[in-house]
């Protein structure tokens, strides 16, 4: 993530890891789910802020969630099931469950059928909010497979040249072991910016860059301002000229795999209260001989870390090695929390008579 | 695409495509290619001429495949075959055969897999160049599944931050049928410009277009200005604050999927060395193939009704532009460039063949 969205040095309060996956952990559970469920939501949010994806980490999500079991729009306790199967392929109808919940459990599904006949696929409606998308494509990684992922809904970008937003910022994420190196994992919105980085931009006080979003009428805003009350998400690309069908294309196509092939789901049908995702797992055994795969991959990765970098700029990176390097420092130093967000910690475990989060 | 790259009007031959079909198949045959692979390798070209992908269509790749198999980097008659195979996957070495005859028989198997499993995914190393490679997904259509393919290989971008290329605009495609709507049908490549586009903006003499591409050090042009002899193109979001991570990421995500997953390829390939997937995945191993198609009809009209922004008047879904620009070259000719007409005439004359007919 971009230096811009950190928290501020002097806003910073450190939790650590364990502490913060216990404490989350018990408000899931005390607004009803299974413990089991509580632990797997919990390490979903708190593996985006070990790896610095603080954007789908704890601060911005788990109160939204706690909202969202409140008003009934998350079901705790879901009778989810298969409604379509094949030897590689299942859909699945989630009952409203939490999508943190149920996208782990759609991955073990999928990774079951990849283990017997190379590649499992599973889409996913009726779910509900997914948090970080790499987490479930990562799931497959133990497995000596590649993880993909993709969470649908939502009505918050506008096409290319349109005025209006009607698709969802859909974002796809794939994950790809290594050997040595530490693995490939991209986690791309289908926009110049995920929607929930404007909040965070808002909560540090930070301007937008140029082309990250679009005005009320759809013309992107292409200087820098204070980020505007309306605003509608921009295409990844911007402008047509620099590829925004591109991104806009991404958005479709994601929509495709998760809502439409579930259940006919898009735009207004498919709010974000009405969640609709994709999984799947490739075997890379059912390609190639998997050590030689990861020692390709180890030389690949490799390849484009000692890229010479552009004037300008000290090193060049490969999506999932900033992460892996954040994972590392966190799991040392801590999380470092807004205090506007520990604070809130502090208020929900005394309402829900909770032990508060230790830091 | 864009206006910015199509021949002007009064540079236009209009070629009929069922003549420029006969010669271009012609040109194979005399390649050595097998009456099978010339047909097919024509019928990929001329779907990329007819919807107006001009890039990858006869203009720009006729002649650099004629001078592949004369290098002898191109093998005319490919003796192809799967190295390992499950029930929904397989590995192809392609023995230097051109992807645009050899990945559309390697699709066919991958629609029979998902038929079989719901799903069916094939990489392909050894390969050479892919042509447009939504003809790949798109052969899925009339099977009512979803079609992916991708192709990769060569470096000519640079990673995000980067100052030398490693990488090359590996594009993604898909193909999705739909009811009574055009099928949705997305081939992004992952740079902001396809690297031939570069090649056409040359030949018209047209200006660079801010952030499409960097220069030589790597430092991405903001600016209009004359395109400059040393180029490097950039990864699609141009810089890393309009997300150039993610044309990088979806360029490094095609590399490893075509090849790292087939043979290992990666970086500087030799001899135009190309890795390549393609899948299928069936629309009724998931859900009901007539609600899917009307739910996409739905979802394409939503999105094309959407209300313009100020200054354009209508807004498109990806395979929409290029179904209403089948029609028009159908009725009215491929409109080639002069330059790639008399190109024509050479050849044909060199190889004692007919002219081509307009």
């Amino acid at each position: 993530m971009l230096e811009h969205f950190h928290v501020p040095e002097e806003d910073k309060v450190f939790v650590k890891e364990d502490d913060l996956r216990k404490t989350t952990s018990d408000v899931f559970a005390a607004i009803g789910m299974p413990r089991e469920d509580a632990d797997l939501a919990a390490d979903g949010l708190v593996t985006a802020d070990i790896r610095g994806c603080e954007t789908h980490g704890v601060s911005n999500m788990l109160r939204n969630y706690v909202q969202m079991f409140r008003d009934g729009r998350i079901n705790p306790t879901p009778n989810w099931k298969i409604t379509h199967e094949s030897a590689a392929v299942a859909t699945i109808d989630a009952d409203k469950s939490h999508g943190l919940v149920m996208c782990p459990k759609a991955m073990d599904i999928a990774i079951e059928k990849a283990k017997k006949v190379g590649i499992g696929a599973v889409t996913i409606h009726n779910s509900q909010h997914a948090g970080m998308m790499a987490y479930h494509a990562m799931r497959a990684m133990p497995h000596d497979m590649i993880g993909y992922a993709i969470t649908g809904g939502g009505a918050v970008m506008v096409p290319t040249f349109g005025a209006e937003p009607r698709v969802g910022a859909v974002p796809h994420a794939w994950a790809v072991p290594a050997d040595k190196m530490p693995p490939f994992v991209l986690d791309i919105s289908s926009s110049s910016v995920a929607a929930n980085k404007l909040g965070l931009l808002r909560r540090t006080g930070a301007p937008v860059l140029p082309g990250l979003v679009a005005d009320e009428d759809g013309t992107p805003i292409m200087d820098e301002r204070d980020v505007p009350e309306q605003t509608r998400l921009l295409p990844w690309g911007s402008t047509r000229e620099l590829g925004s069908h591109k991104g806009y294309g991404m958005a479709v196509i994601g929509q495709v795999f998760s809502g439409i092939l579930s259940a006919g789901l898009f735009g207004v049908t498919n709010p974000p209260g009405n969640g609709s995702q994709f999984v799947a797992a490739y075997s890379i055994d059912a390609f190639r001989d998997v050590q030689e795969f990861k020692s390709s991959m180890d030389e690949f990765l490799t390849y484009l870390v000692e890229t010479p970098p552009a004037p300008g700029h000290d090193r060049v990176y490969y999506a999932g090695l900033p992460e892996h390097q954040e994972t590392e420092k966190r799991q040392a130093e801590g999380v470092p929390l807004h205090r506007e967000v520990v604070e809130w910690y502090d208020s929900i475990t005394d309402e829900l008579g909770l032990d508060s989060l230790v830091r | 695409m864009l206006q910015h790259f199509h021949v002007p009007e009064e540079d236009a031959v209009r070629i009929m495509p069922d003549a420029l079909r006969k010669t271009v198949n012609e040109l194979f045959l005399k390649l050595g290619f097998s009456e099978q692979d010339a047909w097919q390798a024509t019928d990929v070209l001329l779907l990329s001429d007819t919807r107006g992908v001009d890039t990858h269509g006869v203009s720009n790749m006729m002649r650099r495949y004629i001078d592949m198999v004369a290098k002898g980097f191109v093998n005319p008659r490919p003796n192809w075959k799967v190295t390992r195979e499950t029930a929904t996957t397989a590995n192809v070495d392609c023995d230097q055969g051109l992807g645009i005859a050899v990945i559309p028989r390697v699709m066919e198997l991958a629609i029979e897999k998902a038929k079989e499993t719901g799903v069916g995914m094939i990489t392909l190393g050894n390969g050479r160049h892919a042509g447009m490679i939504a003809y790949h997904a798109m052969m899925a259509l009339p099977h009512d599944m979803i079609g992916y393919s991708i192709t990769a290989g060569g470096q000519s971008m640079p990673p995000t931050f980067g100052a030398e290329p490693r990488l090359a605009p590996n594009p993604h495609a898909w193909a999705v049928p739909a009811d009574k709507e055009p099928p949705f049908v997305l081939d992004i490549s992952s740079s902001s410009v396809a690297a031939n586009k570069i090649e056409l903006l040359r030949r018209m003499n047209a200006p660079t277009i801010p952030g499409m591409m960097a220069a030589a050090d790597g430092t991405p042009i903001m600016d209009e200005r004359e395109v400059p002899e040393e180029t490097i193109v950039l990864p699609n979001g141009a810089t890393r604050e309009l997300g150039s991570h993610k044309g990088y990421g979806l360029s490094a995500v095609a590399q490893i999927l075509g090849g790292i997953l087939s043979d290992g390829a990666f970086g500087p390939y030799e001899g135009g060395h190309m890795s390549h997937v393609v899948a299928a995945y069936s629309i009724e191993a998931f859900t009901d193939v007539n609600r899917f198609k009307k739910s996409m009809d739905d979802f394409l009209k939503y999105l094309r009704e959407t209300p313009p922004a100020p200054g354009h008047d209508r807004v498109y879904y990806a395979g929409l532009p290029e179904h209403e620009e089948s029609i028009d070259r159908h009725e009215r000719g491929i409109p080639l460039h002069e330059e790639v007409v008399d190109w024509f005439d050479q050849a044909t004359a060199e190889f004692g063949l007919p002219k081509l007919e307009r």
